[in-house]
């Protein structure tokens, strides 16, 4: 392949070329075309008559051609074929992880009866004396706090969602901060309990994004989101708008068009966050 | 003019006819698609050249199309089967951008 000129006995060794280290990309590209060609053509008289037009070597050629355009078109069709197959895979994947949601929610359910049964117990075990009618009232004014019950009463309802330039721009859409600022300032405001789109929301739950969606305690929400909140309606919305979040949402609706509308609940029924769980207990001295 | 028929024949029949391939060997068509192409321009300079041979455009066509599938076969049991599949590419790409290059040259003296 390659044409190094051959080295002639006695003479002194040839300076070594410069792109040696190369030589096989200057191989490629110095012979792009079968040298075959060449040297059967050199061979073959010049005149060209020796060449018949029917001979069979014109034949397998013609076969070859036949071959490469059949091989161009299955190939094709294959690419083809195999996108309605990667179609299928992703249903079948969506579907997965919606019977992994469904059973998630199952579950949670079952955490809430549980977590029924529990209190019931509680309430069994604890006697009749004062220190138990302390300790239940204790529970019961602290329950609705930490999330531990469900919450229902009056409130208000902040609904946000994403500007509709929001496709263009990445700016435009809320994210899991804004979620953050509304959240606190609606405890900031006086909220007895928070819920964005029926996630209660607990001391302990994250407001975080994942990808485009932005999440609540790992579970992914869809917009619009809707934030509830049960506290006392006739301060809990004045108190909002002058709160820093207040501001925050009024300067995203203002100055990049994301939806913010607030509006008084007579009734609002929040379940409670079933990712409570005990984690410190102490026995109480009687 | 007997090539291109040859090639939209070969084409049409591909097309009408639906053969499936065994998928042992599916990962290999691309690159044997590749081989191909290298084989066929270089053919089409040579025939420009004035040096065109049937007998090497054959079996320059076939053994390239074999090699490169062997090559990425042997690599696939080696465990480098992308990798020596991305070297076949660059190689044969290359020649068939100079092959083309050249083609254009002969063609439009540009």
């Amino acid at each position: 392949m390659s044409t190094a000129t051959p080295r002639t006995p006695g003479s002194p060794r040839p300076p070594r070329a410069v792109d040696a280290s190369m030589d096989l990309l200057n191989a490629i590209l110095r012979e792009p075309v079968d040298p075959d060609y060449a040297r059967l053509a050199a061979a073959a008289p010049v005149d060209g008559g020796a060449r018949p037009g029917r001979s069979p070597g014109r034949w397998a050629a013609g076969v070859v051609l036949v071959l490469a355009g059949a091989l161009f078109a299955v190939a094709a069709l294959q690419t083809n074929r195999s996108a309605p197959v990667a179609a299928t895979e992703r249903t079948e994947l969506v579907a997965r992880i919606q019977d992994a949601e469904a059973q998630q929610d199952r579950l949670r359910l079952q955490v809430e009866d549980l977590d029924a049964q529990i209190e019931q117990l509680r309430s069994g075990a604890l006697g009749d004396d004062s220190t138990s009618r302390a300790l239940e009232a204790q529970i019961d004014r602290l329950g609705p706090a930490v999330g531990q019950t469900p919450v229902s009463g009056p409130g208000v309802v902040v609904v946000v969602d994403d500007a509709p330039t929001s496709a263009d721009d990445a700016r435009d859409q809320v994210l899991d901060l804004d979620l953050q600022v509304l959240a606190n300032g609606l405890w900031a405001s006086g909220a007895e309990a928070v819920a964005i789109n029926g996630h209660r929301l607990s001391a302990l739950t994250a407001i975080r994004g994942a990808g485009d969606a932005i999440t609540v305690d790992y579970r992914s929400l869809t917009r619009p989101y809707r934030v509830e909140a049960v506290g006392d309606p006739r301060t809990l919305q004045a108190r909002l708008a002058e709160s820093a979040a207040g501001a925050w949402w009024n300067d995203l609706s203002q100055n990049r068009g994301m939806a913010y509308s607030t509006s008084d609940a007579e009734k609002l029924v929040l379940d409670s966050d079933p990712g409570i769980t005990l984690r410190y207990a102490r026995a109480v001295g009687r | 003019m007997i090539p291109l028929i040859g090639l939209v024949v070969g084409i049409v029949l591909g097309l009408l006819l639906e053969p499936t391939l065994p998928t042992v060997l599916q990962p290999y068509l691309p690159i044997a698609i590749v081989a191909a192409l290298d084989a066929l321009f270089g053919a089409f300079r040579a025939y420009l050249e004035g040096t065109f041979t049937d007998r090497v455009f054959v079996v320059s066509f076939i053994s390239n199309v074999l090699i490169a599938a062997l090559i990425v076969w042997v690599g696939d049991q080696i465990g480098v089967g992308s990798q020596l599949s991305t070297g076949v590419v660059v190689v044969l790409g290359i020649r068939i951008f100079t092959n083309v290059a050249a083609i254009r040259r002969v063609l439009f003296h540009a």
